[in-house]
Parts: C-alpha cells; sequence; structure tokens
C-alpha cells in the first residue's frame, strides 16, 4: 500500500507543507504585500538605474487588462486551456489501455 | 515571474530575440520530426505542454512576502528536450505578453531565453546525467523539474543584472540584489513543482509506458518495470 501510493503521499504532504509555510510566515510579516517578484524586481531595476519607475515605458505598444478582475479571468482562462488538454488526454490514454486489456 | 515590458534597454531586448530565435528555430525542427515520426507523441506533447500553460498561471506565496509562479518546463523538457520546450514557452509567454501585460513583445526573447532555454536545458543536463544511474526515475523527474523552475529565475536575475549594473559591484552585486528577489521567492514553489510533476510522471508511465519507451525517455526495462508495480 506504502510502495503503491508513495508519491502521491509524498506530494500532498509538500503541498500540506508549502501551505502551512505560507499560514506561518504570513503571521509573522503582517506587513507583507505579497506583490509579484516582477514588481519587486522592477522597482529595483528603477533604483539602480536612478529614475523612477513611470520612466520605464513599453518599447513595444502593449494592451493591458483593464483591471485585476480581467487579468484573474485571463489567467484562470490559460490554466483552462491546460486544465483540459491534460484531461483529455489522460482520458484519451485510459480508454485505449481498457480497450486493449 | 518574467521581465516586464519596457524594463531592458533596447539592445538587450534585441541580444536576447537574437539568441532566442534560434533556438525556436531548431526547436520547430525537432518537433516536426518527433511528430512525424509518431504521431502518438501528440497526446504526450499535450499532456506536458498543458502542465506548462497551468503551472505558469499560478501565482503563488512564497516565504519572501511576494509572489511568483512556477514554470512547468521539465516534464517537458525530459520527454522531449528542451528545444521542444521552447516552442511551448514561446506560446505560452507570447499570450501572457499578449493578453495579460505579463512580460512583453520587447522581452519576450529574454523570456524565452530564461523560461524555455536555459531552465529546460540544466534540467534536462541533470535528466541526461541520471538517465542510466540507479537513481530513482522519479526523483530524477523531481530534480530536473525543480532545477528547470530554479535556473529560470537565476536566469532572469542575470538578464537584469548584465542590463543594470551596480555602480559599487558592477554585475556581480546586482545579481545577488535580483537573485535574492527572483530566486530565493522560488526555492519553495521549485520544490513542490517537481514534487507534482514526479508524480504526474508516474502516471503517465502508468497509462501510456510504450511512449516513453520509443521517446526512449528511461532505459525500457525501468519503465516496465515501474508500470508493472504501479
Amino acid at each position: 500500500m506504502w510502495k503503491k501510493y508513495r508519491l502521491e503521499v509524498i506530494a500532498v504532504v509538500a503541498i500540506l507543507c508549502f501551505c502551512g509555510i505560507f499560514l506561518y510566515t504570513s503571521s509573522l510579516m503582517g506587513d507583507a504585500e505579497y506583490a509579484g517578484s516582477d514588481t519587486l524586481g522592477a522597482s529595483r531595476v528603477a533604483e539602480l538605474a536612478g529614475v523612477s519607475e513611470e520612466d520605464f515605458q513599453p518599447l513595444v505598444p502593449q494592451w493591458e487588462p483593464p483591471s485585476a478582475e480581467i487579468e484573474s479571468g485571463l489567467f484562470a482562462l490559460q490554466a483552462a486551456v491546460g486544465g483540459i488538454i491534460v484531461g483529455w488526454v489522460f482520458g484519451y490514454w485510459r480508454g485505449q489501455k481498457n480497450r486493449s486489456t | 515571474m518574467h521581465i516586464m515590458e519596457g524594463f531592458l534597454p533596447p539592445e538587450w531586448a534585441v541580444f536576447w530575440w537574437v539568441l532566442a530565435l534560434p533556438c525556436l528555430g531548431f526547436g520547430i525542427f525537432q518537433l516536426r520530426k518527433i511528430l512525424a515520426a509518431d504521431r502518438e507523441a501528440l497526446p504526450l506533447l499535450g499532456v506536458t505542454g498543458g502542465f506548462i500553460f497551468i503551472l505558469s498561471s499560478l501565482k503563488l506565496p512564497s516565504v519572501t512576502g511576494s509572489c511568483s509562479h512556477p514554470t512547468g518546463t521539465g516534464l517537458s523538457s525530459v520527454c522531449f528536450g528542451p528545444w521542444v520546450t521552447s516552442v511551448i514557452c514561446a506560446i505560452v509567454l507570447l499570450f501572457q505578453s499578449l493578453f495579460l501585460a505579463h512580460g512583453g513583445l520587447s522581452v519576450l526573447g529574454a523570456n524565452i531565453i530564461s523560461m524555455g532555454v536555459v531552465g529546460p536545458l540544466a534540467g534536462w543536463t541533470i535528466y541526461r546525467a541520471l538517465r542510466d544511474t540507479r537513481v530513482n526515475m522519479f526523483f530524477t523527474v523531481f530534480l530536473a523539474c525543480a532545477i528547470a523552475d530554479l535556473c529560470t529565475y537565476v536566469v532572469t536575475s542575470l538578464e537584469l543584472a548584465l542590463a543594470y549594473p551596480a555602480e559599487v559591484g558592477g554585475v556581480a552585486s546586482s545579481f545577488v540584489l535580483f537573485l535574492g528577489i527572483f530566486a530565493i521567492t522560488q526555492v519553495p514553489l521549485a520544490i513542490v513543482e517537481g514534487v507534482v510533476l514526479a508524480l504526474v510522471f508516474k502516471y503517465i508511465v502508468q497509462l501510456k509506458p510504450e511512449i516513453l519507451v520509443r521517446l526512449k525517455v528511461f532505459p525500457e526495462a525501468r519503465i516496465r518495470a515501474a508500470a508493472g508495480d504501479a
């Protein structure tokens, strides 16, 4: 039993640890904003270049999602596309396997 | 996270594009060859690519009090090699720069190099080094995925450091600075990503060992043995 589900157990434990560490560190760091590391990197770049962040204009004009809601929707769409493909293929393989045995 | 649009000077943006294009070209060539030889490789490509889509859209909080996302490139790199992975990454990155203002068209070259070329190449190197040894197959996949993820952000840091050397200490000191932002945030994410993708690899081994044998991902006897006792 252990041998059969060893990887599953390790994966669940790793994910639980990850959540636990997050809860613990976020309770210690009350002021943490959980901004994206790219946002932090960008402000560091501005510091190093000695100019303000607003001075960095896109070199190529870029469409920006009008709000965080729309952005999160598009991210969800990206994950959904991936999820559909993965689920479809695993189903296809399972079907093939059942037919051959 | 990727470099944001406008945050690389034009000369560096062009430089990374020039490096990225031949990698993509070679990736497309390899992809056509693999698919022409074996149509059954297409579903596997779908699974490994699908996980890049899923994982690179999940922004997760980390111990540094900031967020980043896994890359998911390791699995594709193990199954198809780094160059095919570059092509899938380019598609994901293009989607993110066109619709999410996440990365951008001028920095796409730099982002393809970090997420699609050097990261996967590092993971693939680990995998090739361990493939024919006695090291557990799933542990090899775990290591390859975690290293691919981590190296992506080491390269992102390097790309920014080269473009913005610090006044004191130059490239090296700003490299350390950016590593602190990108790479340390990434460590826990890389570990979780490695574990999850190793689990996915186990399901592929159980459901479709033939395709892994045909692509010579691992020696046949080991794939059969792992598929047998699962």
